[in-house]
Formats: structure tokens, C-alpha cells, sequence
């Protein structure tokens, strides 16, 4: 109760009359002095105190949703690594038994491809020729359209790039014959070989 | 003061709530703990902790280049939960419907996915439920490869799960199959799988997981108690593509002449490095049934034979070194010379004498000539010399199954013996021994040990087995004379031209041995000829041998594949062409 605020009805100095007193009864105003005036809550101040807590608290709502998110997003991310591992996995293995070389030496020369089988070297520092340089003919492969003997059960599915006429191996052959004659010991009429390059 | 009662009276109330609210939970704890703590434990059962094998990757083996001759792979079991299998309903991912699905309409997927038949999964699926009613495990389809396990995971069926199981690939097939060896249900079974299987073998880890009573398992709930380690990478020293052109050229020719077997194996001379190593017939690691046992190893290391007339270069060899010929010494050749007890020693050819020198004894391979140089080595000197190139002992390589071959003891043999072994009859040798003991003479005469593994690569260390040290078994010029000479075999002798290499000096020596069996020699042959080049400082060494021909029993039958490969193997490694021309030495008198 403030000291300068005093109860109605009771008496304005000490031994006025009673009847003084009630018709001299009027309000009493109640007057905050300035210091009580500055000390006073602002409704401004409160407003941005409570609204900060709001924005505070809505902050850290928005960063967990961002970061749950963000957790659906790693656990999408991790199937998906895992998911293309597996791609990856079945494509190397595909490309390890393509690499092979009974079926690179296959797929060559259905393609036409020979071997050159006279060894000449080109010494690039001073374009010197080593050897005798042979053209290769026709009949150079190392196949020449046979099976080759070297098997591999991994190519039983996969067919030449280009494919043989009648008579000749349709790939690398699963399990070669062990023991006994060539497959075909005849001359290759396979399909056309490339066109050879136009040289000067 | 009635506040203070009042205030009694609310801190009271405020107590009185607190009791009540506690008291609750502790009859809630008493009722789970005591009373119904056995009901409470046996549901617990059904959310149990699954173990699980964290499967290691054994290792990879690698050529010289690091193609991959041995590789680690996944595949799948497809397996199911019997006790949950029934039908179902899916959500139609396209048109957002739900969809009946029956247990024979996934099992007909899953069969033609995997290539078997539905019955069969079905029958499994009741024989599981007929052993134990809660049986909550069965095989399927075992070892699937991923994209069929992707596509069987596609179907969504909600009790159809899958392990991952390693599994081994050889993708280059029968290239180097002799060498790589395979694996059997339970490890390794041959060759360098099992040999080194302490560099390949993975180590298995451990993790548990949750899962609940209707078979889901919990996310989250996986603990990795260890990790798998994988296994060490294992480097050979074999070029994949070498190999494959020796082991094609190889069974073109043995086929053709109807050999029983064949092997054909590519030294380098400076480091001991073989660089092929090919048998005939030999194995596809991807698919051993379908080989018959005997091919399953490698007879390079385990089969030995009594090579004939190649051992003579290596007699010769020893002769020179120790003092007792020249390369020019005349020597005059009787028809047949006599051993003991009226046993003798003829030529492959007739002939009524001949005026050799050394040189020309070792060219035209003459029994007689050899065994009359001979007589200037005690046997002690000769068991030396062949055991000091290697010969009874097993090679550096120590092959799984690898043969040390017979070399007799000096004080044991006989006189007939003693000379044979001279050219190679009378003494048992393997095709590595062969290829060892020709790298010696074609290394200034210091033996490399022959080398197949280089080292062993695991993750956090590298072992690379040490360099050896060359020992030296006979003098440089003693070595560099035979090479002379063996030249001359292939630029005089008669097999000679089958034998050149354009742009090459060869040098070689061919031989025709006899096949004991019980003691007696048969018609059957083994013919080889063993080689190197370019001769005036050999690089390579090659030895062809092909095991009992049928149609063509000398030693031309093993020229074609020795000079094919020979030339394949110049060529890949760009050895430079000869520019000088050959020596003559002379041969006659």
C-alpha cells in the first residue's frame, strides 16, 4: 500500500469534526510518482519478450523438421548407395567375363580383325624400323573361325558381334573338346572383313 | 492464522494427490514384476536379438597386370519364413490399387526369375512346415545372382527374405585354371586357393539385430560387434594373355596329334618369373564337374617324366663347365657304345661312326657321343651337377602336389643308368624343373629361383615375398658356350626351320624320350623341345612338351606351339629384334 494513499473515510487531519469529514469526503487519486511511472512494464517490451520466446521456440521447430528431413534424405541416399553398388557389382561382373581373352580373341575376329604375326617395332625416338615388317594376310588370326580351346562356362550366352555363317563357332565355346581333331580345319567364309584403311 | 490453515490444508491436499499418483505406478510395477513376470517373459521371446555373420571377402588373385583371375562376388539366398507364407495383398505402385496376390502367383514369379520350378518351392515350403509348424526359416533358391535377386526383391511378397552369401568367380575360365585351382563346399581345394589360402581367407565379423514377433526386423537395431576383414590380394607373376595364347597354341597341337597330355611354360631368364604356365587338358575353375580328376591339377609341377634328349644341353653344359671338353673338341663317334653287361647305347639314328666335335654331339643330340663325354664325369660329379640344377628337388615354387622328380645316388645306380641319365632316360624330371634348369644356362649359368607369387596386398600392409638370390650352378662362359651350340640346332639342325622365329636368334634343343612302364620302354614318346631367345642374350625361356602322341611321335610335333609361342611372347614385351647373325660353330671334322 502506498504510503500516500489513504483509506476513504478516514479523517483528513487529526481532530477536524466528523461532520467536516463526510461532506469534505472526496476521491482520492491515486498518482504514481515518476520514478514509480518509469518502473512501470511496457506493454512494447513485454510484446517483443513473448514474441521472442514464439520465434525462439518456431526456430527450433523448423530446425528439427529441417533436420528429420534431412534424415529421410540419408536414409534415401544410403538405399539408393546401395541399390547402385549392386548395379555396380553386376555390371564389373559382366565386364570382368567380357574382358576375357578367349572372347576378346573371338569377337576380333568375327569382326575380320588378324594378328600381325611378323614382329617389326617403330623406335619413335628416331623412327627406325626393327624387323622385317610382313603384311598380315587374311588367314592370320589366331582362331581362324575354330572353337577356341581355351573354354570359358561364363561366355556360354554371349554371342559374337557379328554373327558367324554356318559352320563356324558361334562364340566361346563352354567346355572346348579335350581330346580329338579341330573343330573345322577349313578356310574361313566368314563374314566380310573391314575394308582396309587407304594408306599412302 | 486461518491462512496458515489454509495453506496446511492445500500443502496436504498437494501431498495426498502426489501419493495417490505414486502409488499407482507401484502397484503397475508390481503387477508387471511379480505378477505377471512369466507371461511378460515368454512374449519377450518373441523379440529376440538375431545374430548375424558379417561375411569377409577372400581375396582377390591377379595377373602381372592385375587382371583379376580369382574374384569375390555376392550372391543370394532366396529364403522365406514358412510359417507367415500365405496370401497377400500389395499396393499396386501404377495405379494405387490393392491387389490379391496368392502364394502360387508369387511362387510362379519367383521360379521363373530363378529358372526352377514352382512345385519345388512349393514342396520345400511344406517339407520346412512339416518338420516344425513354426518353422520361421527355408531355402528357396540358393546362389542367385544380384540382378535376379533385385528383381525377386521387386515383387514385394512380404515373406520372402534374402541373405547375401560371398561366392567365387573366375572370369578369364580356363586361363591359368591349373594354377588358380577352385574352391570346394567347404575351402579351397587345389592350387594357389589353397596353397595360400592364408593371404585370401576373409575373417568373418558378427552383428545382432531385433526383430519383432510378426518377423519384421527393427530399424536401428543393428550392432556391429566386429568387423569383417577382408582377405589379402595374391599377385602372380602370370601374363593373362600369354598364358591364354600358350594354352591355345598348346591344345591346337595336342589335339591334332593326339597327345594324352601337354605342357608349355614361358620363363623370363633375368628375374625367374614365369610368365605362363599351361597345361592340356586343364580346368575351368567355374565348372569342375564336367573335368576329369586327373586334369583338375597342374602336371607342370606333379607329373614327372623322364624328359630325353632336352637333359643333354644340360650335360653338356656341366662337361663345359667342369673343365673336361671345349665346344671344338673332335671327337670321334662310334655306332654304339657299350655300358654293361652287354647293355649299350645307340643313336636315334643308324649310322657307322661319326667325326663329331662337342659342339656338333650336342646339335645332332647323339646318345653315343654324350656317353663317351660323359665317361669324363664320375657319378658323383654327375648326381652334382643335376641335383645343383635343381633337378630331384621340388622348385622355389612349391606347387600344391608339386613332385621332386628322381635323381639317382651315385652309389646306387648302375653303369647303364649313370649313362642314360646323361640324355635324360634313367632319371624323372617335372616340366618346372626343365624350365629352372634352362634358365640357368640362359642366365650366364646363375639359377633364379622360378618365381609364381609375388606378394600378397591386404589392406594395411603389403607382403612382397623377398627377391632370391641367384646361385651360380655353372660358369658364365660354360653357359654362354651351350647357348652357342644350342643355336646351332636351330640354324643347322633339320627341325631347325619349324623352330625360327623371324627377326630372332633361337636357340633350342629338342628331344624324343621313351616311356617306361614297369621298368620296360614302350612305343609311346614324350616329345619336347625347350628354348630360348634372342640368343645372344636370352630373355625368355619356353619348353613345349606334349605327353604320348599318337600320330606324330618326334620331337617336330612340339615345334609348332614353341615357336608360335616364343614368337607371341618377343612380341608382347617388345624385346628387340637380333641384328647380328648367328655364330657357325663348327659341328664336323
Amino acid at each position: 500500500m502506498s504510503a500516500l494513499a489513504q483509506p476513504l473515510g478516514a479523517p483528513a487531519a487529526p481532530g477536524v469534526a466528523p461532520e467536516r469529514r463526510r461532506r469534505r469526503l472526496r476521491p482520492v487519486e491515486v498518482t504514481p510518482t515518476r520514478e514509480q511511472r518509469r518502473q512501470r512494464p511496457r506493454a512494447l517490451a513485454a510484446t517483443i519478450a513473448v514474441s521472442g520466446v514464439f520465434a525462439i521456440l518456431l526456430a527450433q521447430l523448423m530446425l528439427s523438421i529441417q533436420l528429420s528431413e534431412g534424415a529421410y534424405r540419408i536414409t534415401a541416399a544410403e538405399g539408393q548407395l546401395v541399390e547402385l553398388s549392386r548395379s555396380s557389382q553386376v555390371l564389373s561382373e559382366n565386364l570382368a567375363r567380357l574382358e576375357s581373352p578367349q572372347n576378346l580373341a573371338a569377337q576380333a575376329e568375327s569382326l575380320g580383325m588378324v594378328v600381325n604375326s611378323s614382329s617389326a617395332y617403330l623406335r619413335l625416338a628416331d623412327a627406325a624400323v626393327l624387323g622385317t615388317p610382313v603384311a598380315a594376310s587374311a588367314q592370320s588370326g589366331v582362331l581362324d573361325g575354330r572353337d577356341s580351346n581355351v573354354g570359358n562356362v561364363l561366355l556360354a550366352d554371349v554371342p559374337l558381334v557379328v554373327p558367324a555363317s554356318a559352320g563356324e563357332a558361334l562364340g566361346v565355346a563352354p567346355t572346348p573338346s579335350s581330346a580329338g581333331p579341330l573343330a573345322s580345319a577349313e578356310e574361313p567364309t566368314g563374314p566380310e572383313p573391314l575394308p582396309a584403311p587407304i594408306t599412302q | 492464522m486461518s491462512s496458515d490453515r489454509h495453506t496446511r490444508r492445500r500443502v496436504a491436499a498437494t501431498v495426498l494427490v502426489m501419493v495417490i499418483i505414486v502409488s499407482a505406478f507401484v502397484v503397475r510395477l508390481v503387477d508387471i514384476q511379480v505378477v505377471r513376470a512369466a507371461d511378460l517373459a515368454t512374449e519377450a521371446e518373441a523379440r529376440r536379438s538375431i545374430p548375424q555373420t558379417l561375411q569377409g571377402l577372400r581375396g582377390d588373385i591377379v595377373d602381372r597386370n592385375g587382371v583379376a583371375l580369382a574374384d569375390s562376388v555376392y550372391r543370394y539366398d532366396i529364403t522365406v519364413s514358412p510359417r507367415f507364407v500365405g496370401d497377400y495383398t500389395l499396393v499396386n505402385r501404377d495405379t494405387g490399387e490393392r491387389e490379391k496376390h496368392s502364394v502360387w502367383d508369387a511362387l510362379t514369379a519367383i521360379a521363373e526369375l530363378t529358372d526352377t520350378e514352382p512345385l519345388d518351392l512349393l514342396e520345400r515350403i511344406e517339407a520346412a512346415l512339416e518338420a516344425n509348424p513354426d518353422s520361421d526359416h527355408a531355402y528357396l533358391v540358393r546362389r542367385v545372382p544380384t540382378d535376379v535377386f533385385q528383381q525377386v526383391r521387386d515383387l514385394r511378397i512380404p515373406w520372402v527374405y534374402s541373405e547375401r552369401m560371398a561366392a567365387r568367380t573366375y572370369p578369364n575360365g580356363q586361363v591359368a585354371g591349373n594354377l588358380v585351382g577352385f574352391l570346394g563346399t567347404d575351402g579351397p581345394l587345389t592350387g594357389l586357393e589353397r596353397r595360400l589360402d592364408d593371404c585370401l581367407a576373409a575373417v568373418d565379423g558378427s552383428s545382432t539385430f531385433e526383430r519383432g514377433a510378426d518377423g519384421v526386423r527393427l530399424p536401428g537395431s543393428t550392432v556391429v560387434h566386429q568387423e569383417p576383414i577382408d582377405g589379402g590380394t595374391l599377385h602372380m607373376t602370370i601374363d593373362s594373355d600369354v598364358q591364354w595364347f600358350a594354352q591355345q597354341a598348346l591344345a591346337e597341337q595336342a589335339a591334332a596329334v593326339g597327345a594324352d597330355w601337354a605342357t608349355a611354360m614361358v620363363v623370363r631368364v633375368r628375374d625367374g618369373h614365369i610368365i605362363a604356365a599351361a597345361d592340356w587338358p586343364t580346368v575351368d575353375p567355374n565348372d569342375v564337374n564336367s573335368t576329369q580328376p586327373d586334369n583338375l591339377g597342374s602336371r607342370i609341377f606333379s607329373w614327372p617324366y623322364e624328359p630325353g634328349s632336352t637333359m643333354k644341353s644340360i650335360s653338356i653344359a656341366a662337361m663345359l663347365d667342369a673343365g673336361v671338353t671345349t665346344p671344338g673338341e673332335r671327337i670321334g663317334v662310334p655306332a654304339r657304345y657299350d655300358t654293361i653287361n652287354g647293355w649299350q647305347i645307340r643313336d636315334a639314328w643308324a649310322h657307322d661312326g661319326l667325326k663329331l666335335t662337342t659342339a656338333g654331339i650336342l646339335m645332332n643330340s647323339s646318345n653315343v657321343g654324350t656317353s663317351l663325354l660323359g665317361e669324363r664325369l664320375t657319378f658323383a660329379q654327375r648326381e652334382q651337377y643335376f641335383r645343383d640344377f635343381g633337378f630331384g628337388a621340388p622348385t622355389a615354387v612349391s606347387f600344391l602336389g608339386e613332385e621332386s622328380g628322381i635323381v639317382r645316388p651315385a652309389d646306387s645306380i648302375d653303369g647303364h643308368g649313370a649313362y642314360m641319365q646323361l640324355f635324360g632316360q634313367s632319371i624323372s624330371v617335372t616340366s618346372a624343373q626343365m624350365a629352372q634348369a634352362y634358365q640357368a644356362i640362359a642366365n650366364g649359368g646363375v639359377m633364379q629361383p622360378l618365381t609364381l607369387v609375388t606378394g600378397c596386398e591386404r589392406a594395411d600392409e603389403v607382403t612382397h615375398l623377398p627377391e632370391a638370390e641367384g646361385t651360380r650352378v655353372i660358369s658364365q662362359q660354360a653357359a654362354n658356350q651351350t647357348v652357342q651350340i644350342l643355336e646351332s640346332v636351330v640354324t643347322e639342325g633339320f627341325v631347325g626351320p619349324q623352330l625360327t622365329v623371324p627377326g630372332y636368334r633361337v636357340a633350342a634343343k629338342t628331344g624324343t624320350a621313351e616311356v617306361p612302364v614297369n621298368g620296360v620302354y614302350t612305343s609311346e614318346r614324350i616329345v619336347s623341345v625347350a628354348g630360348l631367345a634372342p640368343a645372344e642374350n636370352p630373355e625368355f625361356v619356353v619348353i613345349v612338351t606334349l605327353g604320348k602322341p599318337d600320330t606324330m611321335k618326334v620331337a617336330a610335333a612340339a615345334a609348332p606351339p614353341f615357336q608360335q609361342i616364343m614368337t607371341q611372347v618377343l612380341k608382347t614385351f617388345r624385346v628387340a629384334p637380333s641384328t647380328q647373325p648367328p655364330p657357325r660353330l663348327p659341328t664336323t671334322w
